[in-house]
């Protein structure tokens, strides 16, 4: 008897060893910042002097303003871009590499994840190195040849265009993930029902139609709700290329955030600027998986 | 691998036919489309400002590495590259010790109390960085954490545990128990078991752990454009973006060069691993 209560003492003496090196971290830096987040969202505070309480004004205030409502809509533009483009661009390049499957599918599958995994730093740096205006890449071509309608676009500076430019950024650089991801799902079809449907002379798209997008999609919801948050949390590229600007053509929830936070000081704003990231993020995490509810009956 | 080919073949009418090929030649074309923003630098790098204007497209005549040297010092990589290597190396140490303790308890030892402790876990890995900025640089000035390196790889590490927390459990999970009741009949407490026969087991997910965790902490911008204003703690994405708002494209090769230097880092370590970068990202995507 009394060893067992030791053991199972010990045994719980373990547990919580194991477990508070983790839940240390994610006291201090996660669940400590997330109330302060909802506790500053709702108090003017600017970092001198005391915090007042304000009650919803800052998101009231939110409400009004301009460059709130721009990067709002731009992120949720953004989202909308990114899954009626990347998804399906990824897809069929997904089904391609698996289709035909031969010895340049492993190195393709490398090459197309590559820019992924490119610090955003990086990725900007490309983007100017291939947009900018008079000494990019497109520029010098579009000279070569004489284009100069093309020489007179300017990629960044363009309020209308600005925004394209850096989705075409963005674009090059994530469409990776989801195509190496599709192919992962692809390669987990088994193998008679390709069989099969060679048996029956089903033709390639409709292979591609009827069998394979039904197959995953699941697996392409769970891409839309990435795509989704991704947009939400939005900063490092248009930051890094524009700025948000030219005025505020490509601001962004996230470059809002920081402007309001740490170059006009204003905490209370910021941080209800962050909850509202927050609830969106989860709120269309929620929308799109019960849209459609339930697993699709095939999963991997 | 050829078992597979065999049977994931095309249906009669594409194999080896037209279509195969046209389909290949435009793969390989998108791929270009990756690549060529990458290599086309070299063409430019070896160049004067003038000769760039002139014929960018032209080979280089002669190997001047003026622009490197200017590069090199305008994003004073040196420096760079040793705060980035201690910020990754911080956010290794920190990371991943405590998501294997975690991941082995939540795969051992399920009952309601761990599996509440789990949940909370979870939440973690939902939560945008945005969403705790403010109050992480509140905090972190409060506790003399800005302008440190600690600074930036302690928060780092608490946003990656959730996930590597998530992966450890479904690893330890694989395992057969019989091999804890093994350890334990030769008389080796849990702490034992734990590191000299569970972890070494986990190997695999160690160094996806290690890899991943590398480039994440290599990669990050936002964390460290907020907790990062002392210049001589600047990481290499902070330089490289100051070199990007400082001086632009106006001069392009030595902006070629740049990008050049400040890439490689990240192309060499993919060219070595990719195989364990796909395949941990997939591991993690895959879970869900």
């Amino acid at each position: 008897m009394k060893t067992r209560t030791k053991t199972k003492l010990r045994r719980a003496a373990f547990v919580i060893a194991f477990l508070l090196p983790a839940f240390a971290f994610l006291a201090v830096f996660l669940y400590y910042p997330i109330e302060e987040t909802f506790r500053l969202s709702v108090m003017k505070s600017s970092g001198l002097g005391k915090d007042v309480f304000v009650g919803l004004r800052n998101y009231a205030k939110l409400l009004q303003d301009d460059d709130f409502k721009a990067g709002l809509w731009h992120v949720l533009t953004w989202a909308f871009w990114s899954i009626v483009i990347q998804i399906p661009l990824a897809f069929t390049i997904a089904f391609s590499l698996t289709f035909y499957k031969n010895k340049l599918t492993g190195p393709l599958r490398a090459i197309y994840y590559l820019a992924n995994v490119l610090p955003s730093a990086i990725t900007a740096m490309i983007g100017m190195l291939v947009f900018s205006p008079g000494y990019g890449i497109i520029n010098r071509l579009a000279e070569a040849f004489h284009l100069t309608w093309v020489t007179e676009i300017d990629f960044f500076g363009n309020p209308s265009i600005a925004f394209w430019t850096v989705f075409a950024v963005a674009t090059w650089a994530y469409t990776g993930f989801p195509i190496i991801y599709l192919m992962a799902r692809m390669e987990q079809i088994p193998t008679e029902i390709r069989d099969a449907a060679e048996l029956e002379g089903v033709s390639g798209w409709k292979y591609a139609r009827f069998i394979v997008l039904p197959m995953v999609a699941y697996p392409i919801r769970i891409l839309a709700v990435l795509c989704t948050v991704g947009s939400l949390k939005l900063f490092d590229l248009p930051y890094l290329l524009t700025k948000g600007g030219p005025g505020n053509a490509t601001t962004t929830l996230g470059i809002i955030l920081y402007q309001q936070g740490f170059i006009n000081w204003q905490y209370g704003i910021a941080a209800a600027i962050g909850v509202v990231i927050f609830v969106l993020s989860l709120g269309f995490t929620v929308l799109q998986f019960s849209a459609s509810a339930g697993k699709d009956s095939y999963e991997g | 691998m050829k078992a597979d080919r065999t049977s994931f073949r095309a249906p009669r009418f594409f194999r080896h036919g037209v279509s195969e090929m046209l389909v290949t030649a435009v793969l390989i074309g998108l791929a270009l489309l990756i690549v060529l923003p990458m290599v086309l630098p070299w063409l430019f790098v070896f160049k004067t400002q003038l000769e760039y204007a002139y014929g960018p497209w032209s080979l280089p005549k002669h190997l001047i590495v003026d622009n490197f040297v200017e590069a090199w010092e305008s994003i004073q990589i040196g420096q760079g590259l040793i705060n980035t290597f201690i910020v990754c190396l911080g956010a290794i140490v920190c990371t991943i010790p405590p998501a294997a303790m975690a991941g082995y308890v939540f795969a051992r030892f399920k009952n309601r109390y761990t599996e509440i402790i789990f949940y909370a876990v979870m939440a973690g890995y939902f939560v945008p960085v945005q969403m705790v900025l403010v109050p992480l640089y509140k905090m972190s000035s409060k506790l003399h954490l800005i302008d440190t390196l600690p600074g930036l790889f302690l928060p780092m590490a608490a946003f990656g545990i959730p996930f590597w927390v998530l992966i450890y459990r479904s690893f330890f999970r694989s395992l057969p128990a019989d091999l804890v009741d093994a350890a334990r009949i030769d008389g080796a407490g849990e702490v034992r078991t734990f590191l000299s026969v569970m972890l070494p087991l986990a190997a695999p997910a160690t160094i996806l752990a290690l890899i991943l965790v590398f480039i994440g902490a290599w990669s990050d911008y936002l964390l460290s454009l907020v907790l990062l204003n002392d210049q001589s703690k600047f990481t290499i994405q902070l330089r490289v973006s100051q070199f990007l708002n400082a001086y632009g494209t106006d001069r392009m090769p030595r902006y070629a060069a740049a990008l050049l230097i400040s890439s490689a880092p990240t192309i060499l370590l993919y060219c070595v691993g990719y195989r364990w970068i796909i395949r941990g990202t997939l591991a993690g995507a895959l879970k869900e």
